[in-house]
């Protein structure tokens, strides 16, 4: 199988991406009170092992992994736990979250910048300990614990493995700004991943619109000793060029099977962010409490790219960014492609947000629902070679079997026939309630 | 403070594209203004009034059909407007103005709003409607205005209709030559509807649809191409320009069969979609009783649509046929 | 047919459902052959329209009578030819009176043995009901099916000859609309009449509710 040019589909909505200026990353002070939602990955929730009144500090665990797909929690900063409670939740509306009350003193647990020697002598078992005890998850938005991710079965070796610099969401810069400050310790990480999972090759995908880093991972790989099998690979830009599947038949021609995972065609996928969070928990021993999150927008004064503790409320990165003096629509957490509109700016920074947006009402879309003209260009543009309109007609009139016949579970909700859709038709919308009544259904019938 | 502002809530993606129904539709209306001004230049001023009167038809025929409907009247996404303008260049030049009223009428009311409106129509409305008055009035259908700077007056007719009737000699006795023939075909100083004779004007518009993405090349591209291959193997080399540059075709071929609500929404769907309609356009013209098939062979491939696109269904990603 | 089902109905209700209550062509929908090929000329329809009358009359009458002597297995074959018969009948009839609108229809006249609307009656209703109330039926039936074919060729002949019973009415220099005295006329005047139909009932059943 051969790296292709690009998928089929796909759209090309206006970047943004330049709103944010020079890529630098500004470390974002320490919250006041840090809300640290116990659900931070898929999965069940992390159990608590603080309670009320008991002292933290910066990188402390309090919450552990309950079950085989959760993770960890660290505190991000150093107080005194005040309250676990219910408070919202940009994914879940509202989830319980452990309350911590700042002492700023921002006192760390250890000593998080000095890099062990010992790393490269570890064997995969305490590397893949570290990991899960660090609470990594999937920092491009899906958040699968890291550690689960990163231990396939026996008899599914990893061949390939890929690292997602695409970031093919408008407005996002985070990963980003992230590849040029960080080159040499993602690196560091990738080298690391590879070589516990035996892969014979690490493909870093970076999209076109990045040259810089393209040119500075290039440089950097030359200028690396045992760079054998590393590779960067520049992408078409377009969107969903990220998408995991899109991005694996990209790089290597291989098509995930419809309800398989890459690990079924010997590729793993790890985002960028993710992979720098994999150097960081092993080479310095430090827990995943904070991670880079753009703040941008039209509605957003000064756009930027924060270094954020996890806990960070959104109104406080919010007010410190300022707000423009326009009419404003719309929070979102993530890109405006996938995320997720906010009813709240009190919902917290978790491991999830690589973003925060703010639109206007001049980018923000109305959608109003004309009647479909049946253009096709809804079936041009699905990267899952789906037919959208005829799937959100079928739910929308109540035949979720006939539409999950073609193809309703296939879809990974990318957005792009909603985007391209002339008559404004929420096909998406249609399409998600559907997979809901379709998950729904097959429970009650269990 | 975000906390005044009323947030909107609603499910990914939040922005959308700005082509919309709405500037589709008047991007291909814009795309015919070419052809219906030389419509206007070689045959007259009857001609424009043609195209007023379709276009005010139908407008106040889908204003009518929407307060009957008790439907919020949509006059400004512009499909009222594109059917009465795609209608009165398929008519000839000395059409009489209430047929047009009536052939809008129909167009709208029957063949787009009975069947639900906007995007729920079976047949393309302007081609209906084109249908409807051949039936009703096949004498002013077929009556052709002689243009004045004609090699001779002797003709009233259009080169498909000199063909078929009078066979290849006296179409080649009008014409001289067959490079005169192509050039005066190409630009559309013969006898026809009113915008389907400047084949040259059609084609750039058909481009701008294909470059503003108002359509995709799928339907046009097939269509032509069967056009090309029947004629080829049909007559030979000199058939070619021929069947390409008269009657409806080009017309058809980048405005008509593209027809979105009509056609097949896949784009495998669409090139069988264009090869029928170019199979069917032939064969009406070579063996069939009239002169000239491309609006039948629209009208009979917008009647199985459906069934393609039964079977062009698209490929789901990682699923093996 | 098994069970008998006891018929309360109203006589005038009785009669009157065939008008637009079951109009046969309008909401049943049946008996639309004959309808699209006659309708283009009033003169037609109404000659059509008298032999489906005196056939479905004589047959319901007779079919009520002679019910409980027809074998439940063969009854189509009995229902034909009675209807068959009255047919014969009324075609000699209109040879004889009225040849020149014979001369046009002959073929329609014999084919109102196999019209749905007919056998459709006499399966059932006229063998389950009564001869007085088979009768009553047969009129209304009668009545709605001559009406809607009236209405019909009346619009086709106006606007497609242009002309009423023969008596020109829009002026010979306006075109008529040829179309409409072809088949797609028919459909289209069909269609619109059975909207208009469906418009009344729904007005009807809201005015009830």
């Amino acid at each position: 199988m051969k790296a292709r040019v690009t998928f089929k589909g796909g759209i090309h909505p206006p970047e943004n991406k330049g709103l944010c200026g020079e890529l630098s990353i500004k470390d974002f002070p320490p919250p006041e009170t840090a809300v640290l939602p116990l659900q931070q990955s898929l999965g069940s929730a992390s159990e608590p092992v603080v309670k009320k009144g008991d002292k933290v500090k910066k990188g402390t665990l309090i919450a552990r992994s309950k079950g085989y797909i959760s993770s960890n929690l660290h505190s991000s900063v150093s107080g005194e736990v005040i309250d676990i409670r219910k408070s919202p939740h940009p994914l879940l509306g509202e989830a319980n979250a452990i309350i911590i009350k700042s002492d700023n003193r921002d006192e760390p647990e250890r000593d998080y910048s000095a890099e062990e020697a010992s790393a490269d002598s570890l064997s995969s078992g305490e590397i893949l300990e570290l990991i899960q005890n660090a609470g990594i998850v999937g920092l491009g938005g899906a958040t699968f614990p890291a550690h689960v991710k990163l231990n396939p079965p026996a008899d599914k070796p990893i061949k390939t493995f890929i690292i997602n610099g695409a970031e093919c969401e408008p407005y996002l810069t985070s990963d980003h700004s992230l590849m040029l400050e960080c080159a040499d310790r993602i690196l560091k990480g990738a080298a690391l991943i590879k070589k516990m999972l035996k892969a014979e090759k690490c493909l870093i995908a970076i999209e076109e619109n990045k040259k810089d880093a393209i040119a500075l991972f290039r440089q950097k790989i030359i200028q690396l000793k045992n760079a054998e099998g590393l590779q960067v690979f520049p992408l078409k830009v377009k969107y969903p060029q990220g998408a995991e599947k899109q991005l694996i038949y990209t790089l290597t021609g291989k098509e995930v099977p419809s309800g398989g995972l890459p690990m079924d065609v010997s590729v793993l996928v790890h985002n960028i962010g993710t992979v720098f969070a994999v150097y960081e928990a092993v080479f310095l021993r430090k827990p995943l409490f904070e991670r880079i999150v753009t703040v941008s927008g039209k509605g957003i004064k000064n756009p930027a790219n924060w270094r954020v503790r996890i806990g960070t409320t959104f109104k406080m990165l919010v007010n410190h960014s300022g707000l423009a003096d326009k009419k404003i629509k719309k929070l979102i957490m993530g890109g405006p492609m996938m995320g997720l509109a906010q009813y709240t700016d009190e919902v917290p920074v978790v491991k999830a947000t690589s973003g925060i947006l703010v639109l206007t009402s001049d980018e923000a879309a109305d959608f109003e629902h004309l009647a479909c003209i049946r253009c096709g260009k809804c079936v041009s543009v699905c990267p899952m070679g789906l037919m959208p309109a005829e799937i959100s007609k079928m739910v929308e009139k109540g035949r979720i079997d006939t539409a999950k016949s073609i193809g309703l579970m296939d879809c990974m909700e990318c957005g792009s026939c909603n985007y391209i859709c002339p008559s404004g038709t929420n096909l998406l919308q249609y399409i998600k309630l559907g997979k809901y009544e379709y998950l729904r259904s097959k429970n009650v019938k269990r | 403070m975000l906390k005044d502002k009323h947030l909107t809530v609603t499910v990914s993606p939040h922005i959308k594209t700005s082509l919309t129904t709405e500037r589709m539709m008047w991007i291909v209306s814009a795309a015919l203004i070419p052809a219906a001004g030389a419509g206007i230049y070689f045959f007259g001023p009857h001609a424009a009034l043609v195209i007023a009167v379709c276009v005010g038809a139908s407008i106040i025929t889908e204003l009518f059909c929407a307060v009957l409907m008790k439907k919020p009247a949509t006059i400004k996404d512009g499909s009222a407007f594109l059917t009465g303008l795609l209608l009165a260049l398929c008519l000839p030049p000395e059409f009489p103005l209430w047929m047009c009223a009536l052939g809008s009428f129909f167009s709208i009311a029957v063949s787009k709003f009975a069947f639900g409106g906007l995007g729920h129509n079976i047949f393309n409305p302007a081609l209906a409607g084109r249908a409807f008055l051949m039936g009703a009035f096949a004498k002013e259908m077929t009556t052709w205005k002689t243009l004045q700077d004609f090699p001779d007056g002797i003709t009233a007719a259009t080169p498909l209709n000199l063909l078929k009737e009078q066979g290849y000699d006296s179409l080649m006795k009008v014409f001289d030559s067959h490079s005169h023939l192509f050039k005066e075909l190409f630009i559309g100083r013969v006898g026809g509807s009113i915008g389907e004779t400047s084949a040259a004007l059609l084609i750039i518009g058909g481009l701008i649809l294909i470059f503003a993405r108002v359509t995709t090349w799928h339907i046009p591209v097939s269509y032509i191409l069967t056009v090309i291959i029947v004629s080829y193997f049909t007559g030979g080399l000199f058939d070619i320009p021929f069947h390409l540059f008269t009657g409806g075709l080009m017309l058809g071929a980048f405005f008509m069969a593209t027809d979105p609500v009509t056609s097949p929404i896949t784009p495998k769907g669409q090139i069988i979609f264009g090869i029928g309609c170019g199979l069917f356009t032939m064969l009406i013209r070579i063996r069939g009783g009239y002169p000239e098939g491309v609006c039948y062979a629209i009208l009979l491939m917008n009647s199985v649509t459906p069934l393609i696109e039964r079977f062009s269904k698209t490929r789901i990603f990682g699923v093996k046929r | 047919m098994g069970q008998e089902e006891t018929n309360n109905t109203g006589y005038f209700k009785e009669l009157s459902k065939g008008f637009i209550r079951e109009n046969p062509i309008f909401i049943l929908c049946l008996g639309l052959c004959p309808t699209l090929a006659v309708s283009n000329l009033v003169e037609n329809a109404f000659g059509m329209g008298i032999a489906f009358f005196f056939v479905l009359l004589c047959s319901n009458i007779t079919i009520s009578l002679v019910q409980k002597l027809i074998p439940d297995e063969v009854r189509i074959p009995c229902f034909i030819v009675i209807i068959a018969a009255f047919v014969t009948v009324a075609s000699l009839l209109m040879q004889w009176l009225i040849p020149d609108v014979y001369a046009r229809m002959s073929l329609y006249i014999n084919l109102i043995v196999v019209n749905c609307i007919i056998l459709g009656r006499a399966e059932a209703f006229a063998s389950k009901n009564n001869v007085f109330r088979s009768a009553l039926d047969a009129v209304g039936m009668g009545v709605g099916f001559t009406a809607s074919l009236f209405i019909i060729s009346a619009i086709r002949e106006v606007t497609g000859f242009g002309t009423f019973l023969g008596f020109r009415l829009i002026p010979e220099n306006i075109k008529p609309i040829t179309i409409m005295i072809l088949a797609p006329g028919a459909f289209f005047t069909i269609g619109f009449l059975m909207a208009l139909f469906n418009l009344i009932r729904i007005k009807k059943g809201k005015v009830s509710k």
